[in-house]
């Protein structure tokens, strides 16, 4: 198994887990280091990950190295507390703008649903807003991309045949 | 970093480049731009009409055409670039932004684009400052 790992903001790797391992276990690797391998989401601090400090000779609690660190702080939830679920506010407001189709709206709603739901705890309804909020994206992107095809086209066939 | 992220990453920013070249050098009004269909088939402003034109305007240096064509998207629209640039970077190196818009803020711009939506269609000034002039 090949993982990525990442050291002062360099992405560093593959390296078999063995190494990892050995990385992480000689301090190399700090728990609040970000590794990543195929199939993960999104990267995480190699701390958070339960079968690398599983493999570990003796497994540290999971340390922050006293930097802040733009992650949520550990608790006592079944999902990952490094997880991030994106809201996509940014891309809604620029379809909404861009694309000119009601459908950017209902984006927007459910993008600023996301950090407020999560922050409360409601991580499923969180990842709910997030997905319909990426869905209303595609959605206005793609019939505002389709409009002005569709209109590039048909301006092009009128000025082809000389009615414009 | 993620090589086929970058590739495309890269080919957005150049189809995005090449779009805003054309519409700089062929102006908002060229025949093959479609122009708002809600406004069309309305008749009303959307909260993005008049962008094209501030974009061109902004683009050749006019800041207060730019503005009088849609002041929120002026405001909005760089912020939410600038955002989305961030996040395009972190993407491309498989790492992720630390920043997070709060609740409030993206409330806010929900209300803000909504009282905007509503207000540059009122037919009164000083209301009518905010829809975009004609042209």
């Amino acid at each position: 198994m090949q993982w990525y790992y990442s050291k002062n903001g360099t992405q560093l790797g593959p390296v078999e887990q063995g190494e990892l391992i050995a990385k992480m276990t000689s301090g190399e690797v700090a728990p609040g280091d970000l590794v990543w391998k195929e199939g993960m989401v999104d990267w995480l601090p190699s701390g958070q990950i339960g079968e690398l400090r599983a493999l570990m000779p003796q497994s540290p609690p999971p340390q922050y190295g006293g930097a802040p660190t733009p992650y949520a702080p550990p608790m006592a939830a079944p999902y990952g507390s490094g997880e991030v679920i994106p809201s996509y506010l940014w891309q809604s407001i620029v379809v909404t703008i861009l694309c000119c189709w009601p459908f950017g709206i209902p984006a927007i709603v459910y993008a600023a649903k996301v950090e407020g739901l999560k922050n409360r705890g409601d991580i499923a309804g969180a990842k709910a807003a997030s997905a319909s909020a990426k869905t209303w994206c595609w959605v206005s992107f793609g019939l505002g991309l389709g409009v002005i095809v569709l209109y590039m086209v048909f301006v092009g066939m009128a000025a082809a045949s000389g009615n414009l | 970093m993620r090589p086929n992220r970058a590739i495309l990453a890269a080919l957005g920013v150049l189809v995005a480049t090449i779009a805003l070249w054309a519409l700089k050098e062929q102006g908002p009004n060229a025949r093959w731009m479609p122009g708002c269909l809600f406004h069309k088939v309305t008749g009303l402003h959307c909260p993005g009409c008049g962008m094209t034109r501030a974009t061109v305007a902004a683009a050749r240096g006019d800041l207060v055409s730019a503005f009088r064509y849609n002041p929120v998207g002026m405001v909005v629209f760089p912020l939410a670039l600038a955002a989305l640039g961030a996040e395009l970077v972190a993407w491309v190196w498989g790492r992720r932004i630390g920043w997070h818009p709060r609740p409030k803020m993206a409330w806010t711009l929900v209300a803000v684009i909504a009282a905007f939506w509503i207000l540059r269609n009122l037919p009164w000034w000083p209301f009518t400052l905010l829809a975009p002039p004609p042209g």
